[in-house]
């Protein structure tokens, strides 16, 4: 099959992914009614469904680790910020007990994610199996919400103060991308799913390998450097952001002034 | 001397009470504005040894086929003028100016910890004799500032001139971490409670942005150092074939470089930033700008540094991804030269010493920015990198804003340290005989460079046009040294007979200048009421204030304990140092190697051993909360059942060692037996230090120190020694059960 076609071509229905879309669509329907918010949700569901129906699913799916890398920023990174940014501003995300609630746990979950389904082990294991890839990408998302709960809560007061949540950025973007570096310089292959496709079953392979130039080792080295670079300018995003907020913040003086 | 000290009480540097025994005030001190002086006054020692030394690298150039030095020699100057020039004189100057500056601007009395201060500024001197000692111990390093692998390795360097370049920079390393640990602490807890961090003048709040990234970037070269000094001294062989790389060397040599550059790059911002305001007579143009891409520049310098490495054959891919990355940084920066830019326009500028050298500063600056952003780009990095025009550009970075900067701060900085000013007509001299130097020495190296002169050798064939553009570039830095010895000059003849400077001099607006020239031992006798990012202007001009800025309700931060955020950054200066050595371990041990490996290990043994170790963390945990509730003796109970597992946990290390030695394997085996010792080595050597302090804190205890006040010792020494247990869950899983799971 020639790119072109199989671009065109290769959309699934997403499998479990689009009545649980609708579902998630009609409760925030009846939860919270019409908004504008509404559009961050079509957004977040939309990525969600590039991510596990377009034909990146179908190269992450035993063809190319930097595609499966790819669905990974996606689901961990880009769908749980759209989905929190979707909830009306009055919504408490407060977990209970509170000491789930803290940034280690929401820094934990976030880079956790990342280093735990590169194990080698797990990463071939939820390659093989069809409800250890459900339950990753279920996993993705929900560890997703709870990193980016610490910066995107929808209410102020459950979020943390913008120095705090920038060093909290600035050392998720480093443990990553020391994830990043292993990834790119390792010369062992991290999930072998992807060094031996076992069977070609859309034809892809020639143009992968000859057209794109994407050997095995340098799509791993791709999947890294996804992790590394374009992640990290993610997280630097946010950290603008942060600062943007903290410097926007109303005038007002400190206790015990006069104003 | 006397004449010296005399002088020094004439220009009130001393009271006379003191001069008596001045020298071992100065020598004793903790004062953190003594400590600056003494930096900077180290500093300008080694810049004129560094200067001396880039005379006689440009002698050697000036005509073609030069043998007035000779290989050997010129690789000798060649690397310690970059060493110097980096270690000894850029960061020991802004560490100088951030000492002096920084704990007035926020309106503190000193740093967070003076005798840790004290300590980091001697281990410079100590580092610099240990540079320059090994001209008398069998020859100076020639292997460059960089010391690339395999030349900086025994085969190829047998003298130990190496070595001592490598203990130095440990030695210089360790100080920068101590003062940068001691700056987070100082400007996070010893702020007045007015000085929010949003009103933090802008050199302040550079300088803490700034030591984040030292604590990250200066623990990368120390354990790339340590890996060298393991291949030297005990014939390992991680950066030498077989099995060894020399690209790693260069992989952790940059990771720790390139941040390097902004590490010296990031205060001079700071300066410039300070400095153009007060001469423009308008505020900081987009302060929040200034502040934000400050951060965003720390960011990006810690993940870019491939691109120091474009020539050695990273492969297509990695190349594109860090063509792009590194171009972004010029986003950040290019903010910051509007906001300068801005801010002078429209403004009453004054063209006195001070401000001269910082627009000369921004003006170089830019320039190296766009040289800068075309090396950025791989295919002309090719061309470029190994010639004279990469020397232009760092050297315009290095010289044309670093250099240029500090002298801005030391014309703008030296009255407040003084008392005297200095001479503004000296001033313009050293000025500019220096700009007039500097662009006569640099801008034609550009057009060298293009024309093919590759660096990083003695000589050079007399090939079209190369002799009179090398001739050029040695008359300036002639010119160059000239401005050096007018402006020592200026300094020793201001301080004897200087005008009087009184408090204020430019007018400026932060809090240095609310306080007698030179400060009194205490800094402040009173802090003037503080609403604004400009407390000054806010007094001098009441009928219109600054803008309040304020904060929501509570402060910024709440001021932590300073003892727990000095342990804080130290841990993540250690994690820095840890991170390198367990991913040099992964990289190791991804292609097996012959001899000994990690299945030689005992698993269920050292398992054991673990939780012992582990187990101290939850006895220490019951410890604290034990001194908590008051009672002493389950603290001390607690404390001391810690230190009994944490020995027996070296007791179970020393016994791995143990079998591992008696079965033959040593140090240079192979890489797996290197990357062991080395990792579970230096883990061990932090939990005998964490034993010291925790036998230190249970000695306090038992002698009844926590009875009569609450110590912040336990919570301080029991963070350091969790990070220790947690460093143990990490290498425990890399190197026993990872080869496990394969």
């Amino acid at each position: 099959m020639t790119m072109g076609r199989f671009l065109i071509s290769d959309w699934s229905w997403g499998g479990a992914a689009l009545p649980l879309s609708a579902a998630a669509l009609a409760w925030y329907l009846a939860a919270f009614g019409p908004r504008r918010r509404l559009g961050y949700l079509a957004a977040a569901l939309v990525v969600i469904f590039i991510a596990l129906a377009s034909p990146l699913n179908a190269l992450a799916d035993g063809y190319l680790f930097s595609a499966h890398m790819l669905q990974h920023l996606l689901l961990l990174l880009i769908a749980p910020a759209l989905l929190l940014f979707s909830l009306p501003r009055s919504l408490s995300l407060a977990l209970r007990p509170r000491c789930f609630g803290g940034p280690a746990v929401g820094w934990i979950a976030g880079v956790g994610a990342m280093w735990l389904w590169h194990v080698p082990a797990l990463c071939d294991a939820a390659a093989a199996s069809r409800p250890i890839h459900g339950l990753q990408t279920v996993s993705l998302l929900g560890l997703g919400v709870l990193f980016w709960r610490q910066i995107l809560a929808p209410r102020e007061a459950e979020r943390l103060p913008p120095p705090g949540a920038v060093l909290y950025l600035f050392a998720a973007c480093v443990a990553c991308s020391v994830l990043g570096i292993i990834l790119t310089f390792s010369p062992v292959t991290v999930c072998s799913a992807y060094a031996l496709p076992p069977v070609d079953r859309l034809g892809l392979l020639p143009a992968l390998r000859a057209g794109w130039g994407l050997t095995p080792e340098r799509d791993q080295q791709v999947g890294g450097l996804l992790m590394w670079v374009p992640m990290c300018l993610v997280y630097l995003g946010a950290i603008t952001a942060q600062i943007a907020r903290w410097f926007a913040e109303p005038a007002c003086p400190a206790p015990g002034e006069t104003p | 001397m006397n004449e010296l000290a005399a002088t020094l009480a004439r220009a009130r540097a001393v009271t006379p009470l003191q001069r008596e025994h001045w020298a071992m005030s100065w020598l004793a001190t903790v004062d953190h504005k003594r400590i600056g002086i003494l930096y900077l006054l180290t500093s300008l020692v080694f810049f004129v040894v560094g200067g001396v030394e880039a005379m006689l690298i440009r002698v050697q150039l000036a005509v073609p086929d030069s043998h007035f030095l000779g290989p050997d020699t010129y690789n000798m100057v060649f690397t310690m003028h970059g060493t110097t020039m980096i270690f000894l004189v850029a960061m020991p100057a802004l560490f100088g100016l951030a000492n002096y500056v920084v704990p007035l601007q926020i309106g503190a009395s000193d740093m967070a910890f003076p005798r840790l201060n004290a300590f980091s500024f001697w281990l410079v001197p100590c580092g610099g004799l240990l540079l320059h000692f090994s001209f008398l111990a069998g020859g100076a390093p020639a292997i460059g500032w960089f010391a690339y692998a395999p030349l900086n390795e025994m085969p190829y360097s047998s003298s130990p001139g190496v070595d001592y370049w490598a203990l130095a920079l440990l030695v210089l390393g360790i100080g920068s971490v101590g003062t940068s640990i001691n700056l987070i602490a100082t400007v996070l807890t010893q702020r007045t409670a007015a000085m929010t961090l949003r009103r933090l003048p802008l050199f302040a709040w550079m300088i803490l942005v700034n030591s984040f990234l030292v604590i990250l970037a200066l623990p990368v070269l120390n354990a790339a150092l340590v890996m060298l000094l393991i291949d030297r001294r005990l014939d390992a062989h991680f950066f030498l074939p077989p099995g060894g790389s020399p690209i790693l060397w260069q992989h952790i040599f940059w990771a720790f470089g390139h941040p390097e550059v902004y590490i010296v790059a990031i205060p001079a911002f700071g300066i410039l930033s300070e400095v153009i305001p007060v001469f423009a007579r308008k505020p900081i143009f987009g302060y929040e700008f200034v502040a934000g891409s400050t951060v965003a520049i720390a960011f990006l310098s810690v993940l870019v540094w491939a691109h120091h490495m474009f020539t050695v054959g990273l492969g297509h891919t990695v190349e594109l991804f860090f063509v792009a990355s590194t171009m972004l940084i010029a986003i950040p920066t290019g903010v910051k030269v509007l906001a300068w830019c801005a801010t002078m326009v429209g403004g009453r500028i004054r063209l006195d010493t001070p401000m001269l050298f910082c627009i000369a500063a921004l003006v170089q600056f830019l320039l190296a920015g766009l040289t800068g952003v075309s090396l950025a780009s791989a295919a002309l990095d090719w061309q470029t990198k190994n010639s004279y025009y990469l020397v232009a550009h760092f050297h315009f970075v290095f010289v044309g804003l670093i250099v240029f900067a500090i002298l801005g701060a030391l014309h703008y900085w030296f009255p407040k340290m003084s008392g005297r000013m200095l001479s503004e007509r000296l001033g313009k001299w050293t000025f500019w005989l220096m700009a007039i130097g500097f662009n006569l020495t640099f801008v034609i190296q550009h057009f060298l460079g293009l024309a093919g002169m590759p660096r990083r050798v003695y000589t050079y064939a007399d090939l079209p046009g190369w002799g009179w553009m090398n001739l050029v570039s040695t008359v300036g830095a002639f010119v160059m040294a000239a401005a050096a010895l007018v402006f020592v000059w200026n300094l020793l003849a201001s301080l004897r007979d200087g005008e009087p400077a009184g408090d204020n001099p430019w007018q400026a607006w932060t809090l240095e200048w609310a306080t007698p020239s030179p400060p009194p031992v205490e800094n402040f006798r009173a802090l003037p009421p503080i609403r604004s990012r400009r407390p000054l202007w806010d007094i001098a001009h009441p009928d219109r204030p600054d803008p309040v800025v304020g904060t929501k309700g509570a402060p910024d931060i709440v001021a932590p304990e300073k003892n727990a955020t000095g342990v804080a950054a130290f841990i993540v200066s250690e994690s820095a140092f840890f991170a390198v050595l367990v991913l040099a371990y992964l990289y190791y041990q991804a292609t097996p190697q012959p001899g000994p490996s990690a299945h030689d290990l005992n698993l269920p043994k050292t398992g054991g051993f673990s939780l012992c170790l582990f187990a101290s963390s939850f006895t220490l945990w019951r410890a604290e909360a034990g001194e908590r509730r008051g009672r002493r003796r389950a603290m001390a109970g607690w404390l001391a059942l810690t230190i009994l597992l944490g020995g027996v946990f070296l007791v179970g290390q020393g016994m791995e060692y143990g079998t591992l030695l008696h079965g033959g394997v040593r140090v240079g085996s192979n890489l797996f037996a290197t990357t062991f010792f080395t990792l579970t080595g230096f883990h061990g050597l932090h939990v005998c230090a964490g034993l010291v302090a925790l036998l230190v804190v249970l000695g306090l205890a038992l002698a009844g120190d926590f009875a009569r006040r609450p110590s912040p010792a336990l919570r301080a020494v029991g963070l350091y020694w969790h990070f220790v247990d947690a460093v143990w869950l990490v290498v425990f899983a890399t190197v026993y059960l990872l080869p496990h799971l394969r």
